[in-house]
């Protein structure tokens, strides 16, 4: 899960980034509009966590911009302003959700996953694919109904390809989404994480597609 | 109480009532004055014709002494004197049985009164008409009686000329008076005008039609109009600022607070237990003063609002809200209503209330919007766990917190309350059939 949060006030912004990478998020910062802008058209997200006062005007605005350029990537407001009427313009501008300051970090990501999770059709906070389950409210993977532990990067991948099944999903597409700008990865990293997973679940649990990537097969353990 | 009325009663009826005053008081007295002294003079005059024509009758008397005869050897040049019964007499009579008189009284005679002064009278004459009658006595010279003269004439020639002219008269104050109550009425219709002028524009900007007065007025308007203006404009203003200055505020408190809230959720649990129960306690009475703040309150002047176009934005942003949580939201048919209310005291209300039932309701929400009388009516109700009778009541109280251990929704209730208070409205909250609970709203914001 790869998050854009574009928050001007950096130690907002620091502590909310390092509250959601403890619980293995993606988390990149935008101080204003302008990076936003640049970052939303050069990087892959998941989502973006947009506050609405930022420097260089209004989040609603840039939100406007987005959207009419067609980025349909889910939206969360983050704003200090709970009146309806400024809330109602960030629905119309094409926000998704909304949380008010002071949040708690909880919410945040439990609203982010929500938003995800819909992004790619689910509507039940429950995805099932074969015998893998990810509940999205507290972010737990379940394999033929036994927890599964994994690393904040393993946990990445696997939701990434468990929320795009039964699509399959390039490596570039799982590097963009998986890893950190400054820490792209050769295909081989993918490779290797890829096998872990396969050990910690089953080694028919997730399907290569030569020549096109990764995905997860509706039912692993047909042949 | 009469005062009160008085003092109520609108210019235009002012302005018409002293002038009807004027009208129906004014004019009869003069028509009465003018016939009065008409009548007067023309009397006078009539008598000072009888009195020369007197004159003239008694100048003429002639007395032969050898024959003992008298005579009136002077014609006074009036053919009526001759003609019978023509309403123009003269006679002359001593105490014996000498009378003379003229041909018209033929054979009748004019009853006398003695006495040396001139005498007028009014008698009736031998045809029944009026006749005006003056009197002497006189004594000639070789004449040892006494004469008696009197000349009479017909008063109703007089009184046709008297009745002729006091027609007229009547006819041109009648006209007078209508044409004064023409004026009156273009006095009303055009000095009135510019009251009116402002009227019909203070209605435009009740309607929304245009924002401030009009200063094309006569001068004595025209300060008041741009006075107006200026409170108008200044109103405005104030409560943009207000609501910048809470937003702002909110704004520079909550981002600390937010860095806080997330830095404490690092700590060891024991403290930060006590943090975050401060900190929410910070953060609940800085969102509920600042929403104090930003409420407009019942409106004064300002445009009227379209409830459709109020309420589309929240209900667009809870069917979203609604989509992400599951929870089933049919948008309510918004009836086309023209409000007099500050449209984001309106979303205020709407947008908590709705919140406040998804953030409780397990899979429907239901709203629905009505008017009745000047009220707008609004009830809005969930499938939720409900509330007791006793936490309904506490939730109205004024910054009553309903769900201290939910963040998000806490001051909804208690915001809308005051909310609703402020506009004289009317907020019930009751169990709802579908088992959670049942807001409703009655508003007293319809525009006439």
């Amino acid at each position: 899960m790869k998050v854009l949060l574009v928050e001007d006030d950096q130690p907002l912004a620091e502590a909310l980034a390092e509250a959601l990478r403890n619980v293995g998020v993606l988390v990149e910062i935008a101080p204003d509009g302008k990076t936003a802008d640049f970052q939303v058209s050069v990087e892959c997200y998941d989502a973006i966590i947009l506050d609405l006062g930022l420097p260089d005007g209004n989040g609603v605005q840039w939100l406007s911009g987005w959207r009419a350029r067609g980025i349909d990537l889910p939206v969360l407001i983050l704003t200090a302003r709970e009146r309806w009427s400024d809330k109602a313009a960030g629905f119309s501008a094409g926000a998704d959700d909304y949380v008010t300051k002071p949040f708690e970090t909880a919410e945040v990501l439990l609203r982010l996953r929500a938003l995800i999770r819909r992004s790619h059709g689910h509507a039940h906070p429950i995805i099932t694919v074969g015998d893998l389950t990810l509940d999205t409210h507290t972010g737990r993977f379940t394999y033929l109904g036994m927890p599964v532990s994994l690393s904040a990067q393993e946990f990445r991948l696997l939701s990434y390809l468990i929320h795009a099944a039964p699509r399959i999903v390039s490596r570039t597409e799982l590097s963009e989404h998986v890893y950190d700008q400054d820490q792209e990865p050769d295909s081989n990293v993918i490779d290797v994480q890829i096998s872990r997973l396969r050990k910690k679940l089953d080694s028919d649990s997730i399907r290569t597609v030569r020549g096109q990537g990764y995905c997860l097969p509706d039912h692993p353990t047909d042949p | 109480m009469n005062r009160h009325l008085l003092r109520k009663l609108p210019i235009a009826s002012r302005m018409l009532a002293t002038s009807l005053i004027l009208v129906v008081l004014v004019i009869p007295v003069a028509g009465l004055l003018l016939s009065y002294n008409l009548r007067e003079a023309v009397n006078t005059a009539f008598d000072e014709r009888l009195e020369s024509l007197l004159n003239v009758v008694l100048a003429g008397i002639e007395y032969d002494q050898q024959t003992d005869t008298l005579a009136l050897n002077q014609r006074l040049g009036d053919a009526r004197f001759d003609q019978v019964f023509s309403g123009w007499y003269w006679q002359i009579s001593d105490n014996a049985s000498r009378v003379l008189t003229s041909r018209s009284l033929w054979d009748q005679r004019l009853p006398l009164t003695a006495g040396p002064q001139l005498q007028y009278s009014t008698i009736s004459g031998p045809n029944g008409e009026t006749l005006r009658k003056l009197e002497r006595d006189v004594r000639l010279p070789r004449l040892p009686v006494t004469l008696h003269v009197a000349v009479a004439a017909d008063l109703s020639e007089v009184d046709a000329a008297l009745v002729r002219f006091e027609q007229l008269l009547w006819l041109s104050l009648v006209s007078l008076g209508i044409l004064l109550l023409l004026g009156i009425w273009c006095q009303l219709h055009w000095g009135l005008e510019p009251l009116r002028r402002i009227r019909s524009n203070l209605q435009a900007v009740e309607k929304g039609d245009c924002e401030r007065l009009d200063t094309d007025l006569p001068e004595e308007l025209n300060n008041l109009a741009t006075a107006i203006n200026t409170v108008l404009e200044r109103d405005r203003q104030l409560m943009s600022r207000a609501r910048t200055a809470a937003g702002n505020l909110a704004h520079a408190i909550k981002t600390p607070v937010s860095v806080m809230m997330t830095t404490t959720e690092q700590l060891p649990a024991s403290q930060r237990e006590t943090m975050v129960s401060e900190l929410k306690r910070l953060n609940e009475a800085v969102r509920h003063h600042l929403a104090r703040a930003s409420a407009a309150g019942p409106v004064v002047l300002r445009p009227r609002v379209t409830l459709s176009v109020a309420l589309e934005p929240v209900l667009n942003g809870i069917s979203r809200l609604a989509e992400r949580k599951n929870i089933a939201f049919q948008k309510p048919e918004v009836p086309p209503l023209q409000l007099q209310i500050d449209a984001q005291d309106l979303q205020e209300i709407v947008g908590n209330l709705l919140e406040n039932a998804l953030h409780w309701a397990k899979s429907t929400v239901v709203m629905a919007i009505f008017s009745e009388a000047d009220n707008l009516l609004l009830s809005i109700m969930d499938d939720g766990p409900g509330m007791s009778s006793q936490s309904r009541d506490e939730a109205l109280q004024r910054g009553g917190r309903l769900d201290e251990q939910r963040s998000g929704s806490g001051l909804g209730l208690a915001i809308v309350s005051e909310l609703i208070q402020l506009y004289d409205g009317q907020l019930q909250l009751k169990p709802s059939p579908m088992g959670g609970l049942l807001v409703t709203v009655c508003l007293p914001c319809l525009a006439a």
